[in-house]
């Protein structure tokens, strides 16, 4: 589990160009949305189905479901575990 | 038609950006020049900047440094782009050529749409006013500049008119079967605010008018300062790309050489225009012959 | 300064010309089908069912350019027809694309990518300026050009710019609208938002889950009176107002309130100089997305409270056109004031909940229409109104 969420860190940051953070500055359970946490967008969220289907095989046919998914790194990797 | 320009900022392959007068640092470009960038991260949120492409960090910052510069807020917003935002265009196009699964990538998509730019510019500004967004080729700053004035005209007090182009390598390939030019293709961004006459300390745009069948250059600059009662002798300085006559204007400046190949680039010649030193009494006029039959006439007092 | 509209002229996928548009309004048959083309047939679309070279011959053009250009050079011919160009009446033409001739462009690119080679003349018509020089040279018109591109927005500033610069002097007449192919380009980007409606789009409806695209091009010319004393031309109808307000909310959502878009609104009957209850129809942006339906029903609710006009979408019937959408449905506005109808929103069953608006069902005929509203919003959070009227 936590290889899978520092790979995750690495593709987030990748697939959402955040150049200037590196895997250390994001924690498992911050929110990645919102002003809280690493203030992603609507966007962001498309782009994290992408990189759900693209890196994980997993796909998101409605976009709306992916709010709760993506609330942290934590939600995230659980989605992957449960759905791989 | 006219207006004061009271503040006017450039970022291209000169080293223009926050210049008092961008004649001193001017140099003819040679041919692997780049764009002189400042820090983008001093203008720009860091959450936009992650996505934006060079030709959208230039605009932005650009725009952003006009809008600190004025009193006032942008009443309208004018920006001219002749092939719009191409990294993420070409970006999107290798997207869904290559993509094998159902998904795709949005953010190349959605900056890649020539509004972009005066979009992330109303959106960094919070400004809720007219936003508009020209492209008519060569002359897609002069449209851009039409409109402005005429915002102006209809008593609008301070408004925002811009030019951004981005180059990639792509373009090259299509010389000189598609595009014949001498310079290589470059990326600019030049925006400016308006204001009604007698605001300004700086030069104002007398009037801009655009040309799409030009046979006769000679006669439809003639006929351009003769609409503006100014007498061809009064032309101090002509600022110009493509071929013009060789009859008009003291001095002529080809500013491609400054600028290199975009379509837009005018804008640049009219900060050039701002920034000159002007005798009393005498006017700057703005050439833009860069494709054959495309005339742009901009009058600068 | 009044401005009054002379010509009109409409291609989609209801119809080729204006007759076949107004006829299919009617019988409330809808255009949208399955797609034709490798790109397009996973998709409900509302194409054009002519080839590029069916068009060329059918509508005998003189230019050979991109499907965005031929199906603008379709309809501002149309809209232009019986107008004579005279040296005494200073005419232009401005026109909205998005994605000019990248239905060209992205061909020849797919190539290039795959095997290194390409055809580098067929680049020289992707600019989205080229679409507009098309289209003045089809109709011979040498006078000012002028390209808007500001997503599906496009067409209605295109009419704004076109009124404004009557208004100003600086033209006596005017062919204002837009036109857009469809393109693997857009179809690929529209997926890549996700919102697509894999069935008929449903605006305005609490099922909606996104839009059907669509190709075409609308136009109309408009003339100041003087203009019309020399060139003899019959008023349809007036341009009576209009207004481009920014959102400046997010890159391609609306505001949850619709602040852009009742801006828009507001300003562009204040431009009429009208009341919320001169307003008889909107043409309403709907284009069925979960998103620009509630924010746009939200600022028609601001604007116009409790006394709500007749409102529709009409994307149903062709789907989205992007940046011809706006010339497509102030044709559509000009029928209704001339014929006396409200044109069906199709496919409604629900009112949204959130706002319990319901928009005309039927195409329905009604004594008078005395002013249309027609909204337009683009991507970037580009808002646009403008308001058609009777004579």
């Amino acid at each position: 589990m936590s290889e899978l969420k520092e790979n995750l860190k690495a593709q987030i940051i990748e697939q959402l160009s955040l150049e200037d953070l590196t895997p250390a500055d994001i924690k498992d359970d911050a929110p990645l949305f919102g002003d809280e946490g690493l203030g992603l967008d609507s966007i962001d969220a498309l782009e994290f189905i992408v990189l759900l289907e693209s890196n994980y095989g997993i796909k998101i046919a409605d976009p709306s479901k992916g709010r709760e998914i993506f609330h942290s790194v934590n939600s995230l990797a659980a989605f992957i575990e449960s759905n791989q | 038609m006219s207006a004061v320009i009271t503040s006017i900022v450039s970022i291209g392959h000169q080293d223009s950006f926050g210049k008092e007068n961008i004649w001193e640092t001017l140099q003819p470009l040679g041919t692997q020049s780049e764009v002189v960038a400042p820090d983008y991260k001093t203008y720009i949120s860091p959450a936009s900047l992650r996505r934006f492409s060079p030709v959208l960090r230039m605009a932005l910052t650009a725009a952003q440094v006009c809008q600190n510069e004025t009193v006032l807020p942008f009443d309208a917003i004018s920006v001219g782009t002749s092939l719009g935002c191409l990294k993420d265009t070409e970006r999107f196009l290798q997207t869904f050529i290559t993509a094998t699964g159902d998904t795709l990538s949005p953010t190349a998509f959605i900056q890649s749409t020539h509004n972009t730019i005066a979009g992330a510019i109303s959106m960094a500004l919070g400004n809720h006013s007219y936003n508009m967004t020209h492209t008519q080729n060569s002359l897609s700053f002069e449209t851009a500049l039409i409109d402005g004035l005429l915002c102006i005209q209809e008593g609008k007090k301070s408004v925002l008119v811009g030019a951004a182009d981005e180059a990639i390598e792509f373009l090259e390939l299509l010389k000189p079967q598609v595009i014949q030019s001498a310079f290589p293709f470059t990326s600019g961004a030049t925006f400016l605010s308006l204001q009604p006459e007698g605001n300004g300390t700086k030069k104002a745009v007398m009037d801009c008018s655009v040309h799409f069948n030009n046979t006769n250059t000679e006669e439809a600059i003639a006929t351009f300062l003769k609409n503006n009662q100014v007498d061809s002798d009064t032309i101090e300085l002509v600022l110009f790309a493509g071929e013009i006559p060789r009859t008009i204007g003291a001095k002529q400046v080809n500013y491609e050489q400054y600028t290199g190949l975009y379509y837009s680039s005018a804008a640049f010649a009219c900060h050039l225009a701002t920034d000159y030193a002007l005798s009393k009494e005498k006017y700057i006029l703005i050439v833009n012959h860069q494709v054959n039959g495309k005339l742009g006439l901009t009058l600068i007092r | 300064m009044e401005i009054f509209v002379t010509g009109i002229g409409a291609i989609s996928c209801i119809g080729n010309n204006v007759q076949e548009h107004f006829d299919t309004l009617i019988a409330e048959r809808s255009g949208i089908k399955k797609g034709s083309h490798p790109h397009s047939e996973r998709f409900l679309v509302g194409e054009v069912p002519l080839t590029n070279e069916e068009l060329i011959d059918r509508f005998q053009l003189k230019i050979n350019g991109s499907r965005t250009g031929l199906l603008g050079c379709v309809a501002a011919k149309e809209a232009f027809s019986g107008h004579l160009l005279r040296e005494d009446i200073r005419t232009g033409v401005i026109s909205g694309t998005s994605v000019g001739g990248m239905d060209v462009s992205e061909i020849q690119y797919r190539s290039y990518m795959n095997n290194g080679t390409h055809d580098i003349s067929k680049y020289k018509e992707h600019s989205s300026g080229n679409s507009s020089e098309e289209i003045a040279l089809e109709l011979g018109i040498d006078g000012f050009v002028n390209t808007i591109s500001t997503a599906c927005s496009s067409a209605a500033n295109a009419i704004m710019m076109g009124a404004r610069m009557i208004r100003s002097g600086a033209l006596d007449r005017v062919i204002v609208g837009g036109t857009d192919a469809l393109s693997e380009f857009t179809i690929s980007g529209f997926r890549s938002l996700m919102i697509f409606d894999e069935e008929w789009c449903r605006p305005f409806d609490e099922s909606r889950k996104g839009l059907n695209l669509g190709e075409g091009a609308g136009f109309i010319v408009i003339e100041s009176a003087a203009s019309i004393e020399k060139s003899g031309s019959t008023s349809l109808a007036r341009l009576k107002g209009w207004s481009n307000a920014s959102d400046a909310y997010h890159q391609t959502a609306s505001s949850p309130d619709g602040y852009g878009a009742t801006l828009s609104i507001s300003e562009a009957m204040k431009v009429a100089n009208l009341k919320p209850e001169d307003i008889d129809y909107i043409n309403a942006h709907g284009t069925a997305t979960p998103n620009n339906d509630l924010s746009e029903s939200k600022a028609i609710m601001q604007v116009f409270g409790e006394q709500i006009p007749p409102f529709s979408s009409t994307k149903a019937f062709t789907g989205h056109t992007l940046a011809a959408a706006g010339g497509l449905e102030a044709v559509f506005s000009v029928l209704a004031i001339q014929h006396g109808y409200l044109f069906a929103n199709l496919n409604h069953r629900n009112a949204i909940e959130e706002t319990k608006l319901v928009p005309v069902t039927r195409t329905t005929k009604v004594e008078t229409i005395r002013n249309v509203l027609s909204n337009s919003f683009g991507f970037g959070g580009n808002n646009s109104t403008i308001i058609l009227g009777e004579l």
